[in-house]
């Protein structure tokens, strides 16, 4: 194997391990804002994706109006479901494990709600990003690879200067520490948890629209990239911002040199396996994030 | 009072008992099968219901390990050519032992950590599945194996009455020592440990007996179905399987039994369903979830509440307010 052949798959495995890190950064933040594990991500970024197959597929509204349309809807499902469902069960100090039900059960909701709208054939829209290979010295690259890195890179910069200077930013911060203290400095915790679902729901969106230029759409899509953002939460460290980056692109660039070099068949075993190492020998993941209080 | 309970509640297992022992006279041949699988998956249930209701370990993964169960069996006589009865005793012994490898990442993890684990065993049990093609035959299937009995009348006799002492035997241990251990470590793991609760043994236990269970089903599912492939072992099946128990009341084995054979029976009745079932399923869990916990303090809901009283997190009403 050359060195090109490497840093091409390199490429490849971090353009996927963005797609993965992006849900895994959606549950971090809620892990962190209310101690739940949202095991919904993934449907929601299928959902996601969905809705801009309609909107900019069907619809024909250009890819940037199309992609903040599909962004706010996803934002403002996220910010009603938390008001709606999971934040009263939270301030009722309803047992985690029934909450932790109640997101799976919305993951399969969402699953065949996006099954029965839009069918279970595999669908695609045209590559925005066009779909000429590029060349580059010795390197063969699709567009869409710089595109998602770039397009990722330029959202988290916005969304880590949010939550760290802004006003909101710092009281969402400040819930996530302590919400009995943000309370009483005059912080609506409900409407920052409900904030932060926002958050999470429209970076899950992002990452299904990112995502079909690399895979068609199925509803059960969300499924399978569900099981790698959630390894790759738990191998960055769950609740830590770079954690949740650093975890999914490892698992990207993982897989993707696993299935190249040995078999792809087995790439996921292959993640499971060094999954269960981290959760045996280091529990906290990478970024060792202070998770033995929560669990 | 208590005696009293007891009774009734063996009572309870015998009608349902004779129930089903007399359905397959009324039933279509389609029917009948409905019937026998919603069986199959109350054993499913009832082994789900120690791990998930009694000790409080979720775990979404359990299709993996019926899945072992079945292939195993198959496996067993289809390559090796052994007596069903002893692939079945076999079956379930090695479902056991798997499913016992689970309880030590228990010992160190709790909650969501847990459950990603148990998705990642249910990931790697259906890959193989589809990719040892010269053992489980793949995504083609496998078939070709003998049943336990010949006539499917007697399976569906011995697994009705297998489900009964089945049952006996999930309630009995509801209120003995090991049950208590396991519910008291639901609570609180810390202060179990403190009152003298071996933590890891009730957990070993509580992960052996649940994979025993679902060994057992995955035998009878292989005698039913006499076919077998990946697609029956998706984690589609564990998430029903986990609503089976949660609907059913996550305390009581009558309550699974009931919901275990009324949730697999429902589509036949629901057919316009037919693509929808999940979505009508989760969307009313998440209704019952939210309307259940968010205003049990309420006395409207209480009626329906006490019905399908679910004791986790619950310490007020305690031990006496489930059906256990």
């Amino acid at each position: 194997m050359t060195v090109a052949i490497l840093f091409q798959l390199i490429l490849n495995g971090l353009a996927m391990g963005i797609i993965y890190a992006l849900p895994a950064l959606g549950i971090s933040l809620i892990w962190n804002a209310s101690g739940l594990f949202n095991f919904a991500q993934g449907d929601l970024l299928t959902l996601g994706g969905y809705i801009m197959l309609t909107v900019f597929g069907k619809l024909n509204i250009p890819f940037i109006p199309a992609f903040m349309i599909t962004v706010a809807a996803m934002g403002l499902l996220g910010y009603a479901l938390s008001q709606i469902y999971f934040y009263p069960m939270l301030e009722n100090k309803v047992n985690p494990q029934i909450i932790l039900i109640g997101t799976v059960a919305f993951s399969v909701f969402i699953r065949n709600l996006v099954l029965v709208i839009w069918g279970t054939t595999p669908q695609t829209y045209t590559n925005p990003f066009g779909s000429q290979v590029m060349q580059i010295g010795e390197l063969y690259l699709m567009p869409h690879v710089i595109w998602i890195v770039a397009i990722v890179t330029v959202l988290l910069s916005l969304l880590q200067y949010f939550l760290r200077s802004t006003m909101v930013g710092i009281a969402m911060r400040a819930v996530a520490q302590r919400q009995t203290a943000s309370w009483l400095m005059g912080i609506r915790n409900d409407r920052m948890i409900a904030l932060t679902f926002l958050l999470s729901t429209s970076i899950a969106a992002v990452s299904g629209v990112l995502i079909s230029p690399i895979l068609p759409l199925t509803p059960s899509m969300g499924g399978m990239i569900a099981v790698k953002a959630m390894a790759a939460v738990l191998i960055g460290g769950l609740g830590s911002f770079s954690g949740a980056l650093i975890g999914g692109v490892a698992v990207g660039i993982a897989e993707t040199i696993f299935a190249a070099i040995v078999d792809p068949a087995y790439r996921d075993i292959f993640i499971f396996g060094i999954l269960v190492l981290f959760l045996l020998f280091r529990p906290g993941g990478i970024f060792k994030a202070q998770v033995s209080e929560k669990v | 009072m208590k005696k009293v309970k007891t009774l009734l509640h063996k009572y309870i297992l015998l009608v349902i008992g004779f129930i089903l022992l007399i359905l397959p006279l009324f039933t279509s041949q389609y029917e009948f099968y409905v019937v026998e699988r919603g069986v199959q998956n109350a054993i499913q249930v009832l082994g789900l219901l120690i791990l998930i209701g009694y000790s409080g370990m979720m775990s979404l993964g359990s299709a993996a390990l019926l899945a072992t169960g079945s292939y195993t069996y198959g496996i067993l006589l289809v390559k090796l050519g052994i007596s069903p009865w002893l692939g079945a005793l076999l079956a379930i012994i090695i479902t056991t032992l798997i499913g016992t490898l689970l309880a030590f990442p228990s010992f160190r993890l709790a909650g969501p950590f847990l459950v990603v684990t148990t998705v990642g065993f249910g990931e790697i049990v259906r890959i193989l599945l589809l990719n040892l093609e010269s053992l489980t035959g793949g995504a083609y299937g496998l078939e070709g194996y003998e049943n336990l009995f010949a006539d499917s009348r007697l399976v569906y006799a011995f697994m009705v009455v297998t489900l009964l002492l089945v049952a006996v035997g999930t309630q009995r241990i509801s209120n003995s020592k090991l049950g208590l251990a396991l519910k008291s470590i639901r609570q609180d793991e810390v202060a179990a440990e403190i009152m003298g609760v071996d933590v890891r043994r009730a957990k070993m236990v509580s992960f052996a007996l649940s994979a025993m269970l679902a060994g057992l089903s995955g035998v009878f599912l292989a005698n039913l179905t006499g076919y077998m492939s990946p697609d029956s072992f998706t984690s589609a099946e564990s998430t029903t399987y986990l609503l089976m128990v949660v609907m059913g009341g996550m305390n009581s084995v009558v309550g699974a039994i009931i919901s275990s054979i009324v949730i697999t029976a429902l589509p036949e009745f629901l057919r316009f369903l037919s693509s929808s079932r999940l979505l009508v399923y989760s969307l009313v869990l998440l209704i019952y979830l939210r309307v259940h916990w968010v205003k049990s303090s309420r006395p409207s809901c209480a009626g329906v509440a006490k019905k399908l009283k679910i004791n986790i997190g619950n310490n007020k009403s305690g031990r006496g307010g489930g059906n256990g």
